[in-house]
């Protein structure tokens, strides 16, 4: 597949996850307490290959929203390649995988890195079939509620 | 054996192991371009001459250096780094050889980190594989105990002492250009630390063969490593003048330390961790009690792993007359009835509530595991409710 298919692929579902992990920050029990684990205007930025294209995502009055450019984020999570991106986020390979495969550079605290891939894996058992989930996750989270109705919220707003 | 889709390896360390290792430093670190180290090390080693018998060494060799610092506390700090890192400019040194257990190489490390990236402070590198190579600085390690394999490890464990947390640095630019392995270095070892050191590197060697980072070279790596454990602990313990078993144990750490670092540790180093953070339990007795139980919580995930661990921890003839279903159950029954052997020769504790760690404290333990690295690589995922199960059958 073409490179910048893989990028414009990557870069529409990190949006997907972006809302996805807003929408379950409020819906979700597990997700709500781990994101209550970062302080207020933690940043969080997740680039998609080392040319820099990603999301920058901050917690604001308790809310995660999107930024456009910050200095300093407190942790980064970098693929070191686009193929390595694409491999995740089409549900391919989990995240906690590509961890360990050396195919994210980390900078930042590594309990935060493990604290938002707890929220990733979760989020990824909303977002992915079950078919994907069971080979991509050591243990697959249980649902609180229908992927029906996340993508709703993710996609509709309500 | 395991092939993974993609893996990588790195153990750029060149190994000086045996006699008058510590007379070739002079050699090498003049081959990489440095004339005037500067010496790490703790006052211990100071005081039992150790750090005397490296002097005389590098005199021999011609060199001498430029600074010896030999104030390095137990747990290695962020401002301990920062504060050597300005005597080091200081004293114009172009090198470092650090002389000392895991807490001396990671200090050293650190400050190998912040002269090699010019810059002030070391929170500005926190994290993994983002640093950059920078200036050369070159870096001899010499371990004085043989558990934590950190000579041959990109990993740097240094305390923030503000925050009271302790951050993970990680790049392959860590790693020492040289490690030396010398028997003078290490037969200070009482007892029970080469008894605890030990087992550190046999957990070491157990989760790098078993952890989701593992591929066939860091798994041969392991492999050796339990051998020589295996076959030299006991002696190393029971006669500390048998210089064989005491370089042997130096090599099978170090072997289990360019495992780990390629394959990562699991769920042992996940929970002792936090034992450590938590109840001040000494690492290594941290992985003595929590080996066999985290073991055990992996059968069912890791045995083809574990069934192949068996040949190596035991005997041709046992693994053979187990049955294939049940080698790996008999691997962690053996690793078992190898500690109750060790314990037999040095002072070591087999559960939590020996080191005065209460089931109060579990709660905070598991918290902490959950937020630790390791984890993430073990063949079984763990969440909060099965990491107290762990704690409590180590109690």
């Amino acid at each position: 597949m073409k490179t910048y298919i893989k990028t414009i692929t990557c870069k529409l579902i990190l949006r997907v996850l972006y809302r996805a992990l807003k929408v379950l920050a409020y819906k979700d029990s597990r997700i709500r307490h781990e994101f209550g684990s970062f302080r207020e205007g933690f940043t969080i930025r997740i680039t998609l290959s080392e040319q820099g294209e990603g999301v920058i995502m901050r917690k604001e009055r308790g809310k995660l929203v999107m930024i456009s450019e910050v200095e300093g984020e407190d942790l980064e999570l970098r693929f070191k390649s686009i193929d390595s991106a694409f491999l995740v986020f089409t549900g391919m390979m989990g995240i906690s995988r590509a961890y360990a495969e050396h195919r994210i550079s980390v900078k930042g605290d590594i309990g935060d890195t493990m604290t938002l891939v707890r929220i990733i894996d979760i989020a990824e058992a909303y977002l992915f079939p079950r078919i994907m989930t069971r080979r991509i996750l050591r243990s697959v989270p249980m649902k609180e509620r229908s992927t029906i109705s996340v993508y709703r919220m993710v996609l509709l707003g309500f | 054996m395991f092939v993974p889709p993609y893996f990588e390896f790195v153990n750029s360390a060149k190994l000086l192991a045996g006699e008058y290792a510590l007379e070739n430093i002079p050699s090498e670190m003049r081959l990489l371009g440095s004339s005037r180290p500067m010496i790490l090390s703790d006052s211990t080693l100071e005081k039992i001459g150790t750090v005397s018998v490296l002097i005389q060494a590098l005199s021999k060799g011609g060199m001498k250096p430029s600074a010896v610092y030999t104030d390095i506390p137990l747990d290695s700090s962020i401002e301990k780094v920062n504060e050597i890192s300005a005597i080091y400019r200081e004293n114009n040194a172009d090198g470092i050889i650090a002389i000392g257990g895991g807490s001396v190489i990671d200090t050293a490390k650190g400050l190998k980190m912040l002269i090699s990236q010019g810059g002030r402070d070391i929170m500005n590198y926190v994290g993994s594989e983002m640093l950059g190579r920078g200036q050369s600085v070159p870096f001899t390690a010499i371990p004085t105990t043989s558990g934590t394999g950190s000579e041959a490890t990109g990993v740097a464990v240094i305390k923030d002492g503000e925050r009271k947390v302790k951050l993970e640095f990680i790049s392959s630019f860590l790693l020492p250009d040289i490690a030396v392995l010398d028997v003078r270095a290490l037969e200070s070892m009482p007892a029970r630390i080469t008894a605890l050191t030990g087992l550190d590197a046999l957990t070491h060697a157990i989760e790098a063969y078993s952890c989701l980072q593992k591929n066939p070279i860091s798994q041969c790596y392991a492999l050796s490593a339990i051998k020589l454990i295996v076959e030299n602990l006991e002696e190393a313990i029971r006669k500390p003048k048998d210089k064989k078993a005491r370089i042997s144990m130096a090599i099978a750490s170090y072997i289990a330390g360019a495992a780990f670092s390629n394959s990562m540790v699991g769920i042992v180093h996940a929970i002792g961790h936090s034992v450590g953070g938590v109840c001040s339990v000494a690492h290594g007795e941290a992985m003595t009690i929590l080996l066999p139980v985290c073991m055990r919580y992996n059968l069912g995930f890791a045995d083809d792993d574990y069934a192949d661990l068996l040949l190596y921890l035991s005997d041709a003839e046992t693994y053979a007359s187990t049955e294939k279903t049940r080698r790996a159950e008999k691997a962690v029954e053996v690793v078992e009835n190898f500690i109750s052997r060790i314990k037999a020769a040095a002072p070591i504790a087999t559960n939590l509530s020996e080191r005065g760690v209460r089931r109060s404290d579990f709660e905070q333990i598991a918290i902490r595991a959950m937020n630790d690295g390791a984890l993430i690589v073990n063949p079984r995922s763990a969440d909060k409710d099965d990491i107290l199960k762990i704690l409590e059958k180590a109690f």
